[in-house]
């Protein structure tokens, strides 16, 4: 009771004072949801995100979000004062930490009622963390690869072959992506080697099938595709299906990785 | 198993010569490259490189192995291997520049090619039925130790090549009873953990998610795990023969 | 053995959960649950399949609502939206063994175009095995948002510190 009235109070002196500039506020938004878009959260969570945000300020906040862009406009009802602005979304790796950190700022926003400069400096150290080690990637993925060869049935040994093939195709896919060479390159690209790695295992009486079947499973993308469904469910059709479409494209690269391989060793698998 | 001898053995009765020839060029290039290291000698390294591991591509795979199933597969990837050396040349990625530590391994690793027929004759087989300095595993051996001595800056998509083909070759030792391959896969082991280290993990003060410590460790346990089933399947090969 | 089976089963799934998790850059705190999740889906997706005869999208569609509801009630514990703990919990249910047949046949169709048995051979397993994988994906990412449907409030509000 104590604590409601407390809150009560603190949204009171929050009306009291003067607002946060409305262009500042708009700005922070703007960047804070093409980055949230960016790094592969789903639609209804970066417009609740922003909303959240622009009401603990006072604003009424809309978006209208696109594959590559974002517009913005949010609005001051008492002044009749609007903000807009049409934002480029930034392509950026996948970060889960930044998602989930960053929807955790905006219930914080929300429920302290953080001032514009303390919200813009979590914001900052959020980011400035450092992202997942690319070795530790590389190790897991490889691992996960082979267990993965498990759950399908295959033997140790294929066990072992999918281990260094996946990693040694996520290594070249981790210094393409580096390099700023086009995603679906990197993935043909890396499901070739990766599979090209894996069908020496024909070699030996062992379940190659299975090791070349999932020496590419590492590339599939996982977070476009379900990310893209739970969008068309909730009514975002438009960024849904562009998602798909995107997920679609890059399973295909998979398959015409793997195709190359298939070709080359295709006699030895009948 | 016979075919495999068998195979060997023609390819070192027919081209003992050509062999000779590479292992001078091979021991030439070293001494230039250590004595003189620069961008020429670097160079020089690498054509010396892509002709090995062309010649293990075309001659030893696809011409002498005929007999083997699936040495297309292999020649294709020793021609994989081949190619990524010349990207390498062409974008001068490796710079062969010397690195102090660790030179111990790598001096042992570049001796291991001439151990090779010497276990070979040990075990006592005589020639032309032995292993040769140029084979693929003793190729790989020899590119891991002159990776390892001159390591400041190195290609590890290329070493991840190679340690899959090291892992294919301790298999083919316990389904094939090869026991000289032992010894590639037991040196490749620490050399791989030196290079994880030297190319992730040389800086420890930084900070990483997860910490570098953990991620040293997970590295040494999985090194260890590989260890062990060597050594489990060394012994299972040994009691067996 | 059963019981064996099903163990290493759930062991592996959540190592390849982990592994896949890894590639998106999880928070630290994420990836036990994440293990959790992951085992609980495809080991409850092997039991249906081996023991009680389950076709595979089937099975799918129950560990995927196993992970969906899992994720709902384990997000409020870990503090992070449950797309985070449920993308790579799905990931080892995947049917890559299908998708594999489904590249493996559509290639051996374009190989085999003169003799028509083969043809007809070739189309029918890319046939089957594209319904097959199509479906699973499908119903995975179907099955993991239905608890986001039906408990909206909750799923908006797992990052949400308590007061």
């Amino acid at each position: 009771m104590a604590n409601k009235f407390l809150s009560d109070l603190l949204r009171q002196k929050q009306m009291d004072s003067p607002k946060e500039i409305l262009s500042e506020v708009g700005d922070f938004i703007s960047e804070y949801s093409s980055h949230l878009m960016g790094c592969g959260v789903h639609t209804s969570r970066v417009i609740r995100n922003a909303k959240r945000i622009g009401n603990s300020f006072g604003y009424a906040v809309t978006l209208s979000v696109f594959q590559k862009n974002i517009i913005l406009t949010v609005a001051d009802l008492e002044k009749h004062e609007h903000y807009n602005k049409v934002i480029d979304i930034p392509e950026l790796p996948i970060s889960f930490e930044h998602n989930s950190e960053l929807s955790t700022l905006s219930w914080e926003t929300y429920d302290r009622h953080l001032s514009l400069s303390a919200l813009r400096r979590k914001y900052l150290r959020i980011l400035r963390r450092p992202a997942i080690h690319p070795f530790f990637v590389l190790i897991m993925t490889g691992l996960a690869n082979a267990s993965f060869c498990r759950l399908f049935g295959g033997d140790w040994l294929s066990m072992g072959i999918v281990l260094t093939s996946t990693i040694t195709g996520m290594f070249l896919k981790q210094q393409m992506s580096k390099e700023g060479i086009n995603p679906y390159l990197v993935f043909i690209v890396s499901a070739f080697v990766a599979s090209l790695c894996s069908s020496s295992s024909l070699i030996f009486d062992t379940t190659s099938e299975i090791a070349l079947a999932t020496s590419v499973l590492y590339l599939v993308p996982g977070v476009p595709l379900i990310n893209g469904v739970i969008d068309i469910v909730e009514g975002y059709i438009l960024t849904g299906c562009a998602r798909l479409i995107h997920a679609l494209l890059l399973i295909l690269c998979i398959a015409t990785g793997l195709s190359f391989t298939l070709l080359l060793v295709k006699d030895n698998l009948l | 198993m016979e075919i495999f001898w068998k195979t060997i053995g023609l390819y070192n009765s027919s081209t003992w010569v050509y062999q000779i020839f590479i292992i001078i060029a091979g021991i030439l290039s070293t001494i230039f490259l250590i004595k003189k290291n620069g961008r020429r000698s670097a160079i020089a390294m690498k054509l010396f490189l892509i002709v090995l591991y062309l010649w293990i591509s075309v001659v030893y795979f696809y011409i002498y192995c005929e007999e083997r199933n699936y040495n297309e597969l292999m020649s294709l990837f020793w021609g994989v291997l081949a190619a990524t050396w010349i990207c390498d040349l062409i974008i001068g990625y490796t710079t062969f520049e010397r690195s102090s530590s660790h030179s111990k391994l790598a001096y042992l690793l570049l001796i291991m090619p001439f151990l090779y027929p010497v276990t070979s004759l040990l075990q006592g087989k005589s020639f032309p039925e032995i292993t040769s300095p140029v084979m693929p595993c003793s190729a790989v051996v020899f590119t891991l130790g002159i990776l390892q001595l001159f390591s400041k800056k190195i290609n590890l998509f290329l070493i991840l090549l190679l340690c899959h083909w090291s892992l294919i070759g301790l298999s083919k030792t316990y389904f094939f009873n090869i026991p000289e391959d032992f010894l590639m896969a037991g040196t490749t082991i620490p050399a791989i953990y030196l290079f994880f280290k030297q190319y992730f993990l040389s800086n420890p003060l930084t900070v990483t998610k997860p910490q570098i410590k953990y991620m040293d460790w997970m590295l040494i346990g999985i090194c260890t795990a590989v260890g062990a089933i060597l050594i489990a399947a060394l012994i299972i090969t040994l009691s067996q023969s | 053995m059963i019981a064996w089976n099903i163990l290493s089963d759930a062991l592996f799934a959540a190592l390849a959960g982990i592994g896949f998790g890894a590639i998106s850059d999880p928070p630290m705190r994420a990836f036990r649950f994440i293990a959790i999740l992951a085992a609980a889906g495809h080991s409850f997706r092997y039991i249906l399949m081996t023991f009680a005869g389950v076709e595979i999208s089937l099975g799918s569609l129950a560990g995927a609502l196993l992970i969906g509801f899992g994720g709902l009630w384990l997000g409020k514990i870990a503090r992070t939206p449950m797309t985070v703990l449920c993308i790579p919990a799905l990931l080892p249910m995947i049917p890559g063994k299908f998708a594999y047949n489904m590249v493996f046949s559509l290639i051996m169709f374009l190989q085999n175009m003169e003799s028509s048995s083969q043809r007809a051979l070739y189309m029918d397993m890319f046939f089957s095995n594209m319904v097959i994988t199509g479906s699973v994906v499908f119903v995975l990412a179907a099955g993991v948002t239905v608890p986001m449907l039906i408990f909206p409030k909750r799923a908006f509000s797992l990052t949400r510190k308590k007061r």
